[in-house]
């Protein structure tokens, strides 16, 4: 158990130059490389004067040194000011960005792990036989389709059409939100059963081939309690690798799903502050994406150590 | 397992049936789409359409545009009456109208709004100056007012005394502000329509600081009910809003097409104006198809699906009962020589020559879906220096012209010309459009390198005159000319409006002595002259002016397009009984036999 903690703290610790790093790095993308963006924010009429006051006002006259260690401030204090475009502070903005975000990727992402979990145990138990053949046809045609189809599709024909779904929008607070959800959830599930249950499968596969089961087998078991009781249990490692190293991404929200549908999520946010060179909003999505991404990783070693009792942390 | 899935996606089904929210019609409420992020709601940062149709529904400013009359035409809005204009043209002198209330704020005591006094507009104004504050609006009032300047550069660097007495900008009484200006300028009255002259009291902006554009607290017909920038901003009516009344008098044809159905009613009709903020084009169309929205543009990519050849609607909109306006922009569009390139300066032949190979119908075919209307000059119809009679010589494909205009430059058949860089940006119509004017020029044998770069970059590189051409449109802040003729005025080259930093000592002189002029027939001569002068010597290639086509649906009354159309919304009706039969009925979803379309 000590060692267990001794390994979180470390791995906690370990933040700090991996946080100096990225912040290196966008000082590097924004401060050095990026287009300068006063033009951008002064409009079609400016003023020398303006352009001055301006760049003293957001801090581009400072020193390079300077400038870094600004963003090593915020990062580490997780302060990141106002936003350049809105005036919003970005801590608010991070809060209402995060639930719609959350209320699309979450369910999205649940139900599409265990839908794609659930067909690849069949394709897995008929492997070789047409039903197997069948689905993975099925998947490869469907990974082949833009997404971007499948958005203009489904809003024309199960939205517009058949007046099943909004068309857009998004409303806070329960039950409200499901009415502009659920038609961006239904299209991120499809849009993942493609790889996802090819990928499972395949994970399961690796498992079926093992001498365990072939003794499982010698040893009279059915397939059936080999699959849910031997061969799923192993494939559980890698099932959670592929699940948790996507669990940080959730929190940014989905780019095209909350553009097109009009969903003020974090991802949505992203791409207008790209628009608007809104550096302070894209500064602090890069460094809370680093810091979330470390964070999960150190959870999926946790679960590692529940789900395989031989793992254990050091 | 299997047990959990199955309930997994049982649950999953049922919530996904029957996923519409139930819509209401018991309130009068005007849905609109816009397409890009509003900024916030401050007037003096107002520069961008969206920002400023946004802002315009809360605050107010001295002056406004008459709703119905063509050509545009001011009036009073929160000032009695127009101007009063001494003899030499210098000092304007208003009064305000009595009893106007701010709305209901905490900000003031008791959280009641007070009144609008003559300081609040002086306030305003200083704020527009205030470097601190960043306008994007200063340029509108730059030299122009007495003591202004000076009191903006006073306090560079520093914290601004509103305090300060300024002598060009002053509140006599109460009700009493006066302008004195610099040197003559008519068009300064414009100045006061426009969203960043817009009154907005000292007590929120103060109580506020630096998140008073995300509390907006104005005079307007609405007050912000729920304001979420990302998606959806909701405007309720200003209970205590001052008695105004719908036009009697509009322009011609007003009456026939039952604009003036509402006359005399008072305003503002609807009690709620809901703003969906929808980036995606295709997004936003459907939801005008399903009745989502009251009023919709024509992506380019539906145009064909809504406009037949001949300019009208097909049978299938017809048969929604939706309605189609078609009404010339006043704007611009043009592809831009950097005149400080050495190439291209003192190079007219070779820029003419360029202008002559660029087949501009065929461009406003493939991009504008010959909508546009061929540019002569850089002056729009509908405003006075636009002369329909003129012909430009450079305007128009002429392949054997250009070819002979180039080797009288030097460069036979485009030899000695170095490659030439065409700055766009990456999305999808300006790469096409970049495309086509590279394909123009290889047939006259210049060579164009196409760089794609974001927004941003593009806009560093013209602000700082790296761009050797690119794209442009201008969209006109004001119905005078003097706002078309000043993107090629010298002084105003970048980081101005100026891209093509054209610098022309005569064209200066004639224009500083042109836009100090009453208006009327005589300047209006003088600025056709000016223009075609101009355009001859060919600074920039001249693209279309543009024509706004606008859906609108059977339900929404009163609605008629204008370039300047902040403030609208007070007049529109929304027969929400008429929405309602026609949504129950299905009828924006029936399908129309294709006899019928052909037959149309």
């Amino acid at each position: 158990m000590n060692g267990n903690l001794n390994y979180i703290i470390r791995r906690i610790l370990y933040l700090i130059p991996v946080l100096l790093g990225v912040c290196f790095l966008i000082f590097v993308l924004f401060n050095v490389v990026a287009p300068d963006p006063v033009h951008m924010m002064l409009g079609k009429h400016p003023s020398q004067d303006q352009i001055v006051e301006l760049r003293e006002q957001l801090g581009l006259n400072k020193s390079m040194l300077a400038q870094y260690f600004d963003i090593v401030k915020s990062a580490f204090t997780f302060d990141f000011g106002r936003s350049w475009a809105t005036k919003q502070q970005i801590s608010t903005m991070f809060k209402n960005g995060a639930i719609p975000s959350l209320t699309l990727t979450i369910p999205a992402f649940t139900i599409a792990t265990f839908t794609s979990i659930f067909f690849a145990v069949i394709v897995a138990y008929f492997r070789g036989r047409g039903i197997d053949l069948f689905i993975r046809i099925t998947c490869i045609s469907m990974m082949s389709i833009s997404s971007l189809v499948y958005i203009l599709v489904f809003q024309n024909f199960l939205a517009y059409e058949w007046g099943l779904f909004e068309i857009s929008g998004y409303e806070y607070g329960f039950p409200n939100f499901l009415y502009y959800v659920s038609l961006p959830i239904l299209i991120w599930v499809v849009l993942s059963l493609g790889p996802d249950i090819r990928f499972y499968r395949t994970l399961i596969l690796d498992e079926i081939y093992q001498d365990y089961v072939r003794t499982a087998r010698a040893k009279g078991l059915t397939e059936k309690v080999i699959l849910f009781k031997h061969v799923l249990r192993n494939a559980m490692i890698p099932i959670v690798t592929y699940t948790v190293v996507q669990l940080p991404f959730l929190l940014l929200g989905s780019l095209l799903l909350e553009s097109f549908f009009s969903i003020p999520g974090l991802g949505d946010m992203t791409i207008n502050a790209l628009n608007a060179s809104d550096f302070p909003v894209l500064k602090a999505m890069a460094v809370f994406s680093a810091v979330a991404y470390i964070i999960f990783t150190l959870v999926q070693d946790i679960i590692y150590t529940v789900v395989d009792p031989r793992v254990k942390l050091q | 397992m299997f047990r959990t899935t199955l309930t997994v996606l049982l649950a999953l089904s049922f919530v996904l049936t029957s996923c519409t929210k139930k819509r209401n019609f018991d309130e009068k409420v005007l849905t609109v789409n816009v397409s890009a992020k509003v900024k916030g709601l401050d007037p003096v940062n107002a520069g961008d359409s969206y920002s400023s149709n946004e802002t315009a529904r809360v605050y107010e400013g001295l002056l406004e545009y008459h709703y119905l009359k063509r050509p545009y035409e001011l009036q009073p809005n929160l000032a009695t009456s127009m101007p009063k204009v001494s003899d030499d043209g210098l000092t304007y002198t208003f009064n305000i109208k009595k009893g106007v209330k701010f709305h209901d704020n905490k900000c003031f005591p008791g959280g009641k709004g007070r009144e609008l006094k003559a300081k609040d507009f002086v306030y305003s104004i200083m704020r527009m100056a205030d470097l601190k504050n960043n306008s994007t609006g200063w340029w509108l009032l730059d030299g122009k007012i007495q003591g202004l300047n000076e009191w903006r550069d006073k306090y560079k660097g520093k914290t601004a005394n509103y305090d300060d007495k300024i002598s060009g900008l002053q509140a006599l009484d109460d009700y009493t502000i006066q302008f004195k200006l610099t040197q003559k300028y008519p068009q300064f009255l414009y100045s006061l329509a426009m969203v960043y002259t817009f009154a907005v009291p000292r007590e929120a902006v103060e109580t506020y600081g630096e998140d008073f554009i995300n509390n907006p607290v104005g005079t307007g017909p609405f007050m912000t009910g729920t304001y979420r920038q990302g998606n959806r901003i909701e405007y309720k009516r200003n209970p205590h809003y001052r008695t105004v009344y719908y036009p009697t008098e509009g322009a011609p044809g007003d009456k026939e097409k039952g604009l003036l159905k509402s006359a005399g009613k008072k305003l503002p009709i609807v009690d709620k104006v809901i703003v969906n903020i929808l980036t995606e084009s295709s997004t936003r169309f459907l939801s005008f198809e399903n009745g989502d929205v009251d009023l919709s543009e024509i992506p380019k990519d539906n145009f064909d699906q809504v406009i037949t050849p001949s300019k009208g609607l097909t049978a299938e909109f017809k048969h929604k009962g939706i309605e189609l306006e078609i009404t010339p922009d006043l704007d611009i569009t043009y592809i831009a020589f950097n005149n400080e390139d050495p190439l291209f300066k003192n190079n007219a032949k070779l820029r003419q020559a360029m202008s002559l190979a660029y087949n501009n119908k065929v461009s406003n075919k493939l991009f504008y879906n010959d909508r546009g209307l061929i540019a002569q000059t850089i002056i729009p119809p509908g405003i006075g220096g636009h002369d329909e009679t003129y012909k430009n010589p450079y305007q128009g494909y002429d392949l054997e012209k250009a070819k002979k205009l180039l080797a009288e430059a030097g460069y036979p058949g485009g030899k000695g010309i170095p490659e030439i860089y065409y700055e766009t940006t990456s999305a999808t119509g300006s790469r096409q459009m970049a495309e086509f004017f590279q394909k123009a020029m290889k047939d006259i044998g210049i060579t164009i390198k196409v760089n794609t770069n974001t927004w941003p970059q593009l806009t560093q590189k013209t602000k700082k005159k790296q761009a050797q051409m690119f794209g442009m449109a201008w969209l006109g802040d004001y119905p005078d000319a003097e706002n078309f003729l000043q993107l090629l005025y010298g002084p105003n080259a970048s980081p101005g409006p100026n891209g093509s930093n054209y610098n022309d000592p005569d064209f200066n002189k004639k224009f500083e002595a042109a836009k100090i002029m009453q208006p009327g027939p005589k300047r209006a001569k003088i600025y056709a002259q000016l223009a075609q002068e101009v355009a001859e010597k060919t600074p920039i290639i001249l693209g279309v002016h543009r024509t706004s086509y606008v859906l609108k649906h059977s339900w929404l009354r009163n609605y008629k397009f204008s370039t300047f159309k902040h403030g609208h919304a007070k007049y529109y009706d929304v027969d929400m009984k008429l929405k309602e039969k026609v949504l129950k009925s299905g009828k924006l979803k029936e399908e129309v036999k294709t006899e019928t379309a052909k037959a149309e």
